[in-house]
């Protein structure tokens, strides 16, 4: 198994520094815990033996001393106190007060000691664990006493101390994690509703702020992000109004403009055959100007009004066929499922724009649509112009539902389109929550679809 | 004789062509360059219709259409560059009975201008009865006189316009019978299906203030929730 050790996230960066931190606190101070009264605990117990070693080695010298007594004999009279076992050793002869000890367990370094005349300690590792060894020379009797203190009680109660060391150090490690976990979600939550608050700005709510806060730390973050907001909501409602104003600056001269050319038109007889052409020239002109014009204003209103989207029930079979009635196209273009299920909630007059720029849109480059379906797809209903032209190229099928973006030889041919038109349906389509996209067609050429939320009458 | 025709617009260029444009579709048209100057072409010169553009000087739009519907019925198209839903509904609460935004063809014009002069009930076929009793309250009946082109509540006539009187006699042409606002638009405005349904909304507002006894609470004029709206005679 491998660890992840790819990037980690904040929280988890700070829920593992606090773990380590503790968890490093509390093994040095456990540590030192154990270290230091293991060797408090040790002395003592290494200092009473001692001194009562001492004292057997005293009782016995002064009995040795008196009476002449046996060495075996007395040291079965000898009870030994604090649980020693006491080894004596006499020339050549040893004694034991028990068959656990014996002559075999004198560390030889402690026997030289005594042999030289001086007292001495030395720790062992006995049959029955660890053990203190006390050798006293009795020099006036000529016996080496050893007196053999059992440290396996102390053994015990250190290892007791251990576990429960360990053990606080690992709760206090998971504590150390615990608050991590909880500083981190304290931590990570301003974070958090900065993310929330974006993405719902993304999404269009523009009048979204952070709530004003009391916390010295994030005061700065909160009023930096919400001037940030306000500072971009300005700058699109700039632009989107900008667009509108100038728009709306250019409508007045071409309706001066238009009903000029409409006077001009209606004395179309009184003109010479150059003016006529040169009028039917401007006529052209005027009504390409005119598309142009409102293709702008209606992106400016599809992104300047929120609430573009919503509309009344209308069937879109029934707009298609409007649509194409209006256009002076033929009805049989037309293959749909019957009215009733066919309803979307739509404004009336931005999808009747986004269906006609979809049929200009074929006769630009396609040469005209072949075909308009309308079908209930489950949740959707799918408005799809087939053409008979070129296709779009797979690269291709993305970018021309941008802004000012055309096929590839339109530049070439001279045909009119500002290139706004595929981007009105897409944002049409966005607006109503639905989608636009191009596809193959089944006769070879283009399908362009726009797909609406199925509604309700 | 030719039906007298005012036009109220601050833009020269397009007052200028606008003249020349509906001079000939044979209307008679006179000129307004302000507001003021709209109010007192119309109490000296008493037009057939009116064409009003919302944004002039001092005076704007609305109030023109406020003062002059103080005593006068005539149909009045609104002429507009802002589409914006706020405009268009404040214009026609202020009682504009049709609008079209800049920039129109003439035609748009000339049509609306003839669908608003079209007599009440011309294009029905059906005979209706002489006077109709819309609310038979004892004190203050409230009686439609189509051929008369009137509405009498009681004694006193109430104030309709032209297009408001043409909406309450295609309702009560079938009483309790349901219409859809497109069929509304249709028939009073000869709007087509991508006409706007607000229009309707207003113009019902317009008329309930008019006709009902407790215009917040209708109960001649009844909203069918998703249909349209449908008239029940007391």
């Amino acid at each position: 198994m491998r660890l992840a050790l790819g990037p980690r996230g904040l929280r988890a960066r700070i829920v593992l520094g606090f773990a380590a931190v503790t968890l490093l606190v509390s093994v040095v101070l456990v540590t030192a815990t154990f270290l230091l009264a293991r060797s408090y605990l040790l002395g003592q117990r290494e200092a009473s033996l001692t001194r009562q070693a001492f004292a057997d080695a005293n009782v016995l010298n002064s009995r040795l001393a008196t009476a002449g007594t046996d060495v075996g004999d007395l040291l079965a009279e000898l009870v030994p106190s604090g649980g020693a076992d006491v080894v004596l050793r006499s020339g050549d002869d040893w004694y034991s007060s028990t068959l656990d000890v014996g002559a075999r367990d004198m560390p030889p370094d402690l026997q030289d000691i005594v042999a030289g005349g001086a007292a001495g300690t030395v720790r062992i590792d006995g049959p029955d664990g660890p053990a203190l060894v006390v050798g006293v020379p009795l020099r006036a009797v000529g016996v080496e006493f050893y007196g053999v203190g059992r440290l396996t009680e102390l053994r015990q109660v250190l290892a007791t101390l251990s576990a429960v060391l360990a053990a606080s150090a690992v709760a206090a490690t998971a504590a150390g994690a615990g608050f991590g976990v909880w500083a981190s979600r304290r931590a990570v939550q301003p974070l958090e509703q900065v993310a929330g608050a974006a993405t719902r700005i993304a999404g269009g709510e523009l009048a979204t702020r952070l709530p004003p806060t009391d916390d010295p730390d994030l005061v700065a973050i909160v009023a930096g992000f919400n001037s940030m907001v306000d500072a971009l909501a300005a700058r699109i409602e700039r632009d989107a109004r900008f667009v509108g104003d100038v728009s709306h600056e250019l409508r007045s001269p071409l309706t001066s403009l238009v009903t000029s050319v409409e006077v001009l038109g209606s004395r179309r007889a009184e003109l010479s055959p150059r003016a006529g052409q040169a009028l039917t020239l401007v006529e052209g002109e005027l009504r390409r100007f005119r598309r142009m014009l409102d293709d702008l204003l209606q992106l400016a209103r599809l992104d300047g009004d929120a609430t573009a989207g919503s509309g009344l029930p209308v069937s879109m079979t029934a707009l298609a066929r409007e649509v194409l009635a209006v256009t002076g196209r033929p009805g049989e273009l037309l293959e749909g499922d019957p009215d009733g299920e066919t309803l979307v909630r739509a404004d009336k007059n931005s999808l009747e724009r986004a269906v006609r720029n979809l049929l200009d849109n074929a006769d630009r480059h396609a040469g005209g649509a072949r075909r308009v379906t309308v079908q209930r797809r489950e949740d959707a209903v799918v408005l799809a112009v087939d053409d008979a032209g070129p296709g779009v190229p797979l690269e291709d099928r993305e970018r021309i539902f941008e802004r000012f973006a055309r096929g590839a030889g339109a530049a070439r041919r001279s045909l009119p389109g500002a290139g706004l038109g595929l981007a009105i349906v897409a944002e049409t389509a966005a607006r109503h929550g639905g989608a636009a996209w191009v596809a193959d067609g089944p006769d070879g050429g283009a399908r362009f679809c726009l797909s609406l939320p199925a509604g309700t009458p | 004789m030719p039906l007298r025709l005012l036009v109220v617009e601050d833009d020269d260029s397009i007052r200028t062509a606008l003249r020349w444009a509906l001079e000939d579709e044979g209307y008679d048209v006179a000129e307004a360059v302000s507001g003021e100057d709209a109010v007192r072409a119309v109490a000296v010169a008493a037009p057939d219709l009116m064409v009003v553009d919302l944004m002039l000087g001092s005076m704007d739009g609305y109030a023109v259409i406020r003062e002059v519907r103080r005593d006068h019925d005539l149909p009045i198209i609104v002429v507009s560059a802002r589409a914006d839903t706020h405009d268009i509904v404040a214009a026609l609460e202020a009682g504009a009975d049709d609008y079209v935004t800049k920039p129109f063809e003439v035609k748009e014009i000339t049509a609306r201008l003839r669908a608003l002069r079209r007599r009440a009930g011309g294009g029905t076929a059906e005979r209706a009865p002489e006077e109709i009793v819309l609310d038979a309250d004892p004190a203050a009946p409230l009686v439609l006189n189509e051929a008369r082109g009137t509405v009498h509540r009681g004694d006193t006539q109430v104030p309709l316009t032209l297009t408001e009187f043409r909406l309450l006699c295609e309702l009560a042409a079938s009483p309790g019978r349901v219409f859809s606002r497109q069929a509304l638009l249709e028939r009073v405005w000869e709007h087509g299906f991508f006409g706007d349904e607000r229009i309707v909304d207003v113009h019902v507002r317009r008329l309930r203030t008019k006709v009902e006894t407790d215009p917040s609470a209708p109960q001649l004029v009844i909203t069918v929730r998703g249909l349209g709206y449908r008239l029940d005679p007391r």
